[in-house]
This record gives structure tokens, sequence and C-alpha cells, in this order.
């Protein structure tokens, strides 16, 4: 498993496009890949999930991802985050 | 019986928990008519997008509102039949801090079909040089073999502009 943290830079926080985008970026990878936040924990693959954490600026994501393909789905995601939140 | 008797037919009473009604009033467009990729390449679901006439957002059926954004200009629903629902009022409007957003409902209420879940001012939105067309998607269309849209240049909440079926 691997595991790293993200704190949001974005403003506006996780509202629909990054959270649509974050689906699609880890939508071709096999791991189970989940997000926490303060506020709750949400399947990455999950759209609604991922909008109900409702995660705003400054508040810190911890991922965990888990499965066969877990070095490269944590690497992109973590590439993701850095660029998109 | 043909989706149209089945739109227009009486027998109204029992709502079809497979049938979303327009949220808004105004015009029904393919959500691929969207000027905005997030939304016209279905990256957050399947659906439609409505051009309003009118400020108020009106549930489309029966549902449990999942998420009522803080900003109150998007709000996420979970229908009986299982269907997860997304209506994003105008595009960027999150930039717009709720200013133009009154919200009726909160995360976590049940609403009826045509319940006001939230009002916004479509002039002060087009005064910030947003869009104000409204995508009502179905975030998880996947899960669902059947899914018509029906779009049409003048609809209210009594329209199905969505059917989906397993």
């Amino acid at each position: 498993m691997k595991e790293f943290k993200h704190v949001i830079a974005d403003p506006l926080g996780m509202h629909a496009r990054p959270a649509g985008m974050l689906v699609k970026a880890v939508a071709p990878y096999a791991s189970k890949i989940t997000i926490t936040a303060p506020t709750g924990t949400a399947d990455a693959k999950r759209l609604m999930a991922l909008m109900r954490l409702a995660a705003k600026q400054g508040m810190e994501l911890t991922v965990t991802v888990d499965g066969a393909d877990e070095e490269k789905a944590a690497a992109e995601l973590q590439a993701f985050l850095a660029a998109n939140l | 019986m043909g989706f149209f008797s089945k739109l227009f037919g009486k027998n109204e009473e029992k709502l079809n928990p497979n049938h979303l009604y327009a949220p808004m009033a105004g015009a029904a467009v393919p959500v691929t008519e969207v000027p905005d990729p997030t939304f016209a390449e279905g990256m957050l679901g399947n659906g439609i997008a409505i051009i309003p006439t009118e400020g108020k957002v009106c549930a489309p059926c029966d549902a449990t509102v999942d998420m009522m954004f803080t900003t109150g200009h998007a709000v996420s629903l979970v229908t009986e039949a299982g269907a997860e629902i997304l209506i994003h009022v105008g595009l960027e409007t999150v930039s717009l801090e709720g200013k133009p957003f009154k919200v009726h409902v909160a995360s976590g209420d049940k609403v009826k079909k045509g319940q006001l879940l939230m009002e916004v001012d479509l002039e002060a939105v087009k005064a910030a040089g947003l869009n104000t067309i409204t995508p009502m998607l179905v975030c998880n269309s996947a899960d669902f073999n059947t899914f018509n849209t029906n779009v049409g240049a003048a609809v209210t909440n009594a329209d199905v502009v969505i059917e989906i079926g397993k």
C-alpha cells in the first residue's frame, strides 16, 4: 500500500470540475484509492463521494492506494493533485 | 405505449422513479452542447442541460439531498432508483462564492419532485460574465442500461428530460 498527503492549495477547493478530473485520472487503475479529508473518507473513483468531502483550501488530504498498480496510480494521482488542487 | 404518450399521459399520480423532470424552466439541450469540456465530454456523467428562463431550481424527482454545496451553485441528489444526480447551476459559478444563490434545502433532506432546491439571480450571473446554462447529470449513468434524454425548446418541471433504467 502507498500513502501520501496533499494540502489543498486551490482557493476553490474540491468542487465539481476537479472532482470529475480526479475520477477520470484514477479510473484506468485497478488499485483501490481512498482519499481522507477532515470531513470524511471517499473512494476516489466515486464522483459524488469526492464532492461530499467538500474539501477546502488548506485541508490536508491523506491518499491511500492499494493494489497491483499502486506505484503508478499513486505517482499519477500525486502529480494530478499537485497540478490541479 | 411510446415515450411521448407516457410523457403526456394523464396517469401521473404515481411518479416513475426512473423519470427525471426538468429542474428549471427553459430550453433543454444535449449536454454535449455545454461550452465546457468537463460537462460536454461526460466527465461528470451523462445528462442534459437547461438554458434557464427562470431562476428557480426544483427537484427533478423524489430524492434525498446528498450534498448542497456551501456556495449554493450546485446540488447532488440520490433518487429512489439509485441515480446520483448533479445539478450545476451555471458554469464557473463556484467563483461567485454563493452571492447570487439562495439555498432552500440542506444536505440529508428528503425532497419531493418539484420542491424548490435553490434560487439563482440569473441576471447577476450574467452580469458577472458567466453562462447560466445548467447541466443536470447522472454521475453514475454507467450503472444504467437505458439512458434516454428528451430535449426541447421549452421545458418545465412537468416535462421528463431524462429516462433511466437498469
